[in-house]
C-alpha cells in the first residue's frame, strides 16, 4: 500500500468512526424524542404516523451506517430491501385482513 | 476434529474411495444429493404405499380394510411426505445441489458444511415425523393440519406433536439450504457467467431459493404457536381465548402457495433444459422465460389466501386474491408457448426424457386450466374439499412436477452414475406411469363433480361413485407397476449399463463438458463464460455473421493437478442431531433438550473455527466472480428471511391486540423506565459493534477486543433487563397463557431476546479466538463483520418491537 493509499484509508477510518458517533447520537436524541411523544397526550392522534417515522428513522440510519448499506455494494442492499419490503407487505396484509375478518367485514 | 483442506488428484470421480464413514462425513455437494436422492426414494416408495393403501380402501364402497384412524394417518403422511420428504428435496436437495454448481462452473457451493447440515437436519426431521409409525400415532389432521383440530383438545395425543416438531426441525433444513444455494447462485458463478446467461434451470432454482427464504418463516412462526399451543398452555388458535384458527390458515398459506412454487419451479427448470438438448435448438424467448419465473415468484407470495375462500373473508379480499391468483396464469402461460416453441421445427429425438417433458407440458396446462377455475371464489365455493380439487393439484404436482422430476432423473442421470438408464425400460416405464397417471386422476374430476368430498374413508355403496373409484384403484397399481419398472431399470444399469460418456445427450450447458461421473472438484479449469449456452458453442461454434466476443483473459485457477477442497467434517451431522435432541426435547424429556443444547452449541462454534490453519485457502471465504464474500452474502440472504419470521410475530402481535377477554394489557402492565433504559443500552451496543468492526478491520485486536467486550456487556444487560421484566410481570400473575396479549408479547419480545443471547454467544466465541492466532489469517475480520451484521438486525428488530409494544401501549386495536 502506498502512503498516499494509507493516508487516504487512515481519513476515511476517521470519518467513518466520526459518522458513527454522530449516528449514535442522533438515534439516542430520535429515542428520546419517540419516548416524549407517547407522553404528551394532545399528540396521541397522530401517534401511530408519528411513531412509525420516528422508528422508520432510526431503523434506516442503522440499516445504512452501522450495517453499512451505504457504504457497501449494492448487492446487499438487493438482497436486504425485498425481503424487508415482503416483510412490511405481510405485516400490512395480514393485519388488514383479520381486522376486518373481526369487524365482520 | 481439524478440518484442512486436501490435495485431491486429478479425475478422481466423486463416487470413488471411502466406506460410509466418508459419506457420513462429506460435504461434497454431489455425494450430499446423492444422500438426498436416496432418502427421496425411500420417501417417495413410502408415501405411493400409503396412497395405494388408500387407494385399496377406496376400491369399493363400505370397505373396512383401513380403519377411519389409519384413513386419516395415510391421508396426513401420504401428503406430509410427498410434499415435505419427496417433490420439494428432490428438487431443493438433490437436482439443485448436484446441478447447479455444475452449470454455473462452481467446484462447489457456497458453504459445503452448510449444506451437509442441511441434509442432516431434513433427514432428522423426516424421522421425526414417520417415528410415530412404530406406535400407531402417525400425525392424522390432514397435511396443512388446520387448527383447531391440531390443538390438544381434539388431538391430545402424539400425532401432532410429531409433525409439529418434524415440521420444524426439516424447516430449518430448507432454509438453510435455500441461503447457501442462493449464496452459491450469486456469487459463485464462473467468470463470465452473467445473469442473462445462466441456464433457466439455475434461473428456476434461484428463483425457488428466494421463495424458500421468505415462504418459511411464516410457517416456521404458525408451527411455534402451535407448539406452544400444545405444550406451554397458550391459546394461539382457540375462539373460546378470544382467538381465531384463521391465523393458523393464514400462517399456513403464507408458506403453502409458494410452496406450491417451491415444488413447480424445479420442473419448470428441468424442462426447460431438456426441450433445448432433444429439440436441438436455443430455448425460445430465454429473456420472456427468465423474467416469467421470477414474476411467478413474485406472484406466487401474493395469492395465498385463495386456498380460503371458503372461511368467508369477504368481498374485496375475494376478488383481490381472485385477480392475482389469475394474474399468475399469465407468467406460467408465457412458459408453456415457449416451451412447444423450442420443440416446434426442433430436429426431436424421442429419448425418454423428452417423452417426459411433453407429458409433463400436456398434463401440467390441464392441472393448470383447474386451477384457473378455482382462483373464481363463486366455482371454488363448489369444488373446494371436493375430489375435483384433488385432481387439480395431482395433475399440478405429479403429472407436472414428479414427471418433470422423473424426466430430469433420466436426463442426468448418466452424469450422476456415469451409465445410462435401459432405454426401452424407460419408455415402457414412461407409457405405463401415463396411463396410470390418467386413470387414477382424471376420473377423480368427475367424482369431485358429483360431489364426492375428499378425506372420506369410505362411501355408501347408493352414491353411485363405485366403478369410477375402482377405476382409480386400478390406475394406481399401474402406477406403482411403473415405478417398480424404474426401480429394475435403476438396479440392471447401475453396474451394467451403457457407459454414459461427458455429453451423452449432445448438451448444452456446462456439466456436460465434464467426465461423467464427475471428478470430486468437478472443473480442473475454472470455465470462462462468453456466452449462453456456452458448452454448445464451444461444440459447434457460432451461428455465420456472429462475432463470438473476445477470449476473457485465463483464470489464476487453472492448475489442474493441485486443486484445494475442504476436508470432510463430521460436525454437521453432529451439530443436526444437537438440534434435533433439542426439539424432541419439548416431548417432556427436559434431559435430552438440555443435551441436545450442549452438543449444538458446542458443534456449532466447533464448526465455526474448524478451518484453524485453512486460511484464506478456505472457500467459505472466497468469492470468485462478484468480489462479494459469501459469508457476507449468506449473512445478508439470512436477515432478509429473518425480517419474515419477526413480521409475522408482529402481525399476529398487532391482530391480537386489544382482543382479550380479560387481564392485563399493554397499557396496564408495562413499566416504561426499566425498558427504556435497556433500550438506550441496546442502541449504544450497536455503535460499541461497529467500533469493535473497525478495530478487527484495521489489524488493531486490542482496540476491537474492548468495543467487543462493551457490546456483550450491554447485551448481557439488556437480557438481564428483559429477564427482570418477565419475572416481574411473571409474579404480578402475567403468565404465558394468562390472555392473548401475554402469550404474543411473552412470544414476539422473548425470541427476539433469544435473538440477542445467540448474538452475545456469537460475540463470546470471538472473543475466544481473539486470544489464539486464528485472526491472524486473512479474511478473517468478515467474522466480526458477519456477527456485527446480525448483531445490528436484532437492534432494529428491538427499534419496531420497542415502537408498537412499548410506546404504542395507549392505542386500544390494531
Amino acid at each position: 500500500m502506498s502512503p498516499q493509499e494509507h493516508t487516504a484509508e487512515a481519513g476515511d477510518h476517521d470519518s467513518r468512526t466520526f459518522a458513527y458517533l454522530v449516528v449514535a447520537g442522533i438515534l439516542a436524541f430520535l429515542t428520546a424524542f419517540e419516548v416524549w411523544v407517547s407522553y404528551v397526550h394532545a399528540l396521541q392522534p397522530v401517534l401511530v404516523p408519528l411513531l412509525v417515522v420516528l422508528s422508520g428513522a432510526k431503523f434506516a440510519l442503522v440499516v445504512l451506517f452501522y450495517m453499512h448499506l451505504h457504504y457497501d455494494s449494492w448487492a446487499f442492499s438487493g438482497i436486504f430491501l425485498p425481503g424487508l419490503a415482503l416483510a412490511a407487505s405481510v405485516v400490512i396484509v395480514l393485519v388488514g385482513l383479520m381486522v376486518r375478518f373481526f369487524a365482520g367485514f | 476434529m481439524v478440518a484442512l483442506p486436501k490435495h485431491i488428484e486429478a479425475e478422481e470421480s466423486y463416487l470413488h474411495g471411502g466406506g460410509i464413514l466418508s459419506w457420513l462425513t462429506t460435504i461434497d455437494h454431489k455425494r450430499i444429493a446423492v444422500l438426498y436422492g436416496v432418502t427421496v426414494l425411500f420417501f417417495f416408495l413410502a408415501g405411493g404405499i400409503e396412497a395405494l393403501l388408500m387407494r385399496i380402501q377406496l376400491a369399493r364402497p363400505d370397505n373396512t380394510f383401513l380403519s377411519a384412524y389409519l384413513y386419516n394417518e395415510m391421508f396426513t403422511m401420504h401428503g406430509t411426505t410427498m410434499i415435505f420428504l419427496v417433490v420439494m428435496p428432490a428438487g431443493l436437495g438433490f437436482f439443485a445441489n448436484f446441478v447447479v454448481p455444475l452449470q454455473i462452473g462452481a467446484r462447489d457451493v457456497a458453504f459445503p458444511r452448510l449444506n451437509a447440515l442441511s441434509y442432516w437436519i431434513f433427514l432428522f426431521g423426516a424421522i421425526v415425523l414417520n417415528v410415530g409409525w412404530l406406535y400407531n400415532m402417525a400425525p392424522d389432521a390432514g397435511w396443512f393440519g388446520y387448527a383447531n383440530l391440531t390443538e390438544s383438545y381434539y388431538s391430545p395425543g402424539l400425532n401432532i406433536n410429531l409433525w409439529t416438531l418434524g415440521l420444524l426441525i426439516s424447516g430449518v433444513g430448507s432454509v438453510l439450504a435455500g441461503i447457501n444455494l442462493l449464496t452459491t447462485v450469486i456469487n459463485m458463478r464462473a467468470p463470465g457467467m452473467t445473469f442473462m446467461r445462466l441456464p433457466l434451470f439455475v434461473w428456476s432454482m434461484m428463483v425457488m431459493f428466494v421463495l424458500i427464504l421468505v415462504a418459511f418463516p411464516p410457517l416456521t412462526v404458525g408451527l411455534i404457536f402451535l407448539a406452544m399451543d400444545r405444550f406451554f398452555g397458550t391459546h394461539f388458535y382457540r375462539v373460546v381465548a378470544g382467538a381465531t384458527p384463521l391465523l393458523w390458515q393464514h400462517l399456513f398459506w403464507l408458506f403453502g402457495h409458494p410452496e406450491v412454487y417451491i415444488m413447480a419451479l424445479p420442473a419448470f427448470g428441468i424442462i426447460s433444459e431438456i426441450t433445448p438438448t432433444f429439440s436441438r435448438k436455443p430455448l425460445y424467448g430465454y429473456p420472456a422465460m427468465a423474467y416469467s419465473t421470477a414474476l411467478i415468484g413474485f406472484l406466487s407470495y401474493g395469492v395465498w389466501a385463495h386456498h380460503m375462500f371458503a372461511v368467508g373473508m369477504g368481498p374485496a379480499a375475494d376478488s383481490a386474491f381472485a385477480l392475482t391468483s389469475m394474474l399468475i396464469a399469465i407468467p406460467t402461460g408465457i412458459k408453456i408457448f415457449s416451451w412447444i416453441a423450442t420443440m416446434w421445427g426442433g430436429d426431436l429425438k424421442m429419448k425418454t426424457p423428452l417423452m417426459y417433458a411433453i407429458a409433463f407440458v400436456i398434463q401440467f396446462t390441464m392441472g393448470g386450466l383447474s386451477g384457473i377455475m378455482h382462483a373464481q371464489p363463486p366455482v371454488d365455493l363448489q369444488q373446494t374439499d371436493s375430489y375435483f380439487v384433488v385432481a387439480h393439484f395431482h395433475y399440478v404436482l405429479f403429472g407436472g412436477t414428479a414427471f418433470a422430476l422423473l424426466g430430469g432423473l433420466y436426463y442426468w442421470w448418466p452424469k450422476i452414475t456415469g451409465r445410462l438408464l435401459n432405454e426401452k425400460l424407460g419408455r415402457l416405464q414412461f407409457w405405463t406411469m401415463v396411463v396410470g397417471f390418467n386413470l387414477t386422476f382424471f376420473p377423480m374430476h368427475l367424482l369431485g363433480a358429483e360431489g364426492m368430498p375428499r378425506r372420506i374413508y369410505r362411501f355408501s355403496p347408493h352414491m353411485g361413485w363405485d366403478s369410477v373409484n375402482l377405476l382409480c384403484t386400478i390406475g394406481a397399481f399401474i402406477m406403482a407397476a411403473s415405478v417398480a419398472i424404474l426401480l429394475i431399470n435403476i438396479l440392471l444399469t447401475m453396474r451394467d449399463g451403457e457407459l454414459a460418456g461427458p455429453d451423452p445427450w449432445d448438451g448444452r450447458g456446462l456439466e456436460w463438458k465434464i467426465p461423467s461421473p464427475p471428478p470430486a472438484y468437478n472443473f480442473s479449469t475454472i470455465p470462462i463464460v462468453r456466452s449462453r449456452d456456452q458448452f454448445w458453442h464451444d461444440k459447434y461454434g457460432y451461428e455465420s455473421g456472429v462475432v463470438p466476443p473476445a477470449p476473457l483473459p485465463a483464470h489464476e485457477n487453472e492448475d489442474s493437478g493441485h486443486i484445494h477442497m475442504p476436508a470432510p467434517s463430521i460436525y454437521p451431522l453432529l451439530l443436526a442431531l444437537g438440534i434435533t435432541m433439542a426439539v424432541v426435547g419439548m416431548l417432556d424429556w427436559l434431559r435430552v433438550a438440555l443435551c441436545g443444547a450442549a452438543l449444538t452449541l458446542f458443534c456449532a462454534i466447533a464448526m465455526a473455527f474448524e478451518y484453524r490453519e485453512a486460511g484464506s485457502e478456505n472457500p467459505e471465504a472466497v468469492g470468485i466472480f462478484t468480489g462479494l464474500d459469501n459469508r457476507k452474502v449468506g449473512v445478508w440472504s439470512f436477515i432478509a428471511s429473518e425480517s419474515l419470521f419477526f413480521a409475522s410475530l408482529i402481525a399476529t402481535y398487532l391482530v391480537y391486540k386489544g382482543r382479550d377477554l380479560g387481564g392485563p394489557t399493554a397499557e396496564t402492565i408495562l413499566e416504561m423506565p426499566l425498558v427504556i433504559g435497556t433500550t438506550f443500552i441496546l442502541l449504544m451496543s450497536s455503535v460499541t459493534m461497529v467500533l469493535a468492526q473497525e478495530g478487527y478491520r484495521r489489524g488493531d485486536r486490542t482496540w476491537g477486543l474492548r468495543w467487543l467486550f462493551l457490546t456483550i456487556f450491554f447485551g448481557s444487560v439488556f437480557l438481564a433487563g428483559q429477564v427482570f421484566e418477565f419475572h416481574t410481570f411473571y409474579t404480578e400473575g402475567m403468565s404465558l397463557g394468562t390472555n392473548l396479549f401475554s402469550q404474543t408479547f411473552y412470544t414476539m419480545v422473548g425470541f427476539h431476546g433469544a435473538h440477542v443471547a445467540i448474538g452475545v454467544i456469537i460475540l463470546l466465541s470471538l472473543v475466544g479466538a481473539s486470544f489464539t492466532d486464528w485472526f491472524k489469517e486473512r479474511h478473517r475480520d468478515i467474522a466480526v463483520e458477519c456477527a456485527a451484521l446480525y448483531w445490528h438486525f436484532v437492534d432494529i428488530v428491538w427499534i419496531v418491537i420497542f415502537s408498537i409494544v412499548y410506546l404504542m401501549r395507549s392505542i386500544a386495536k390494531a
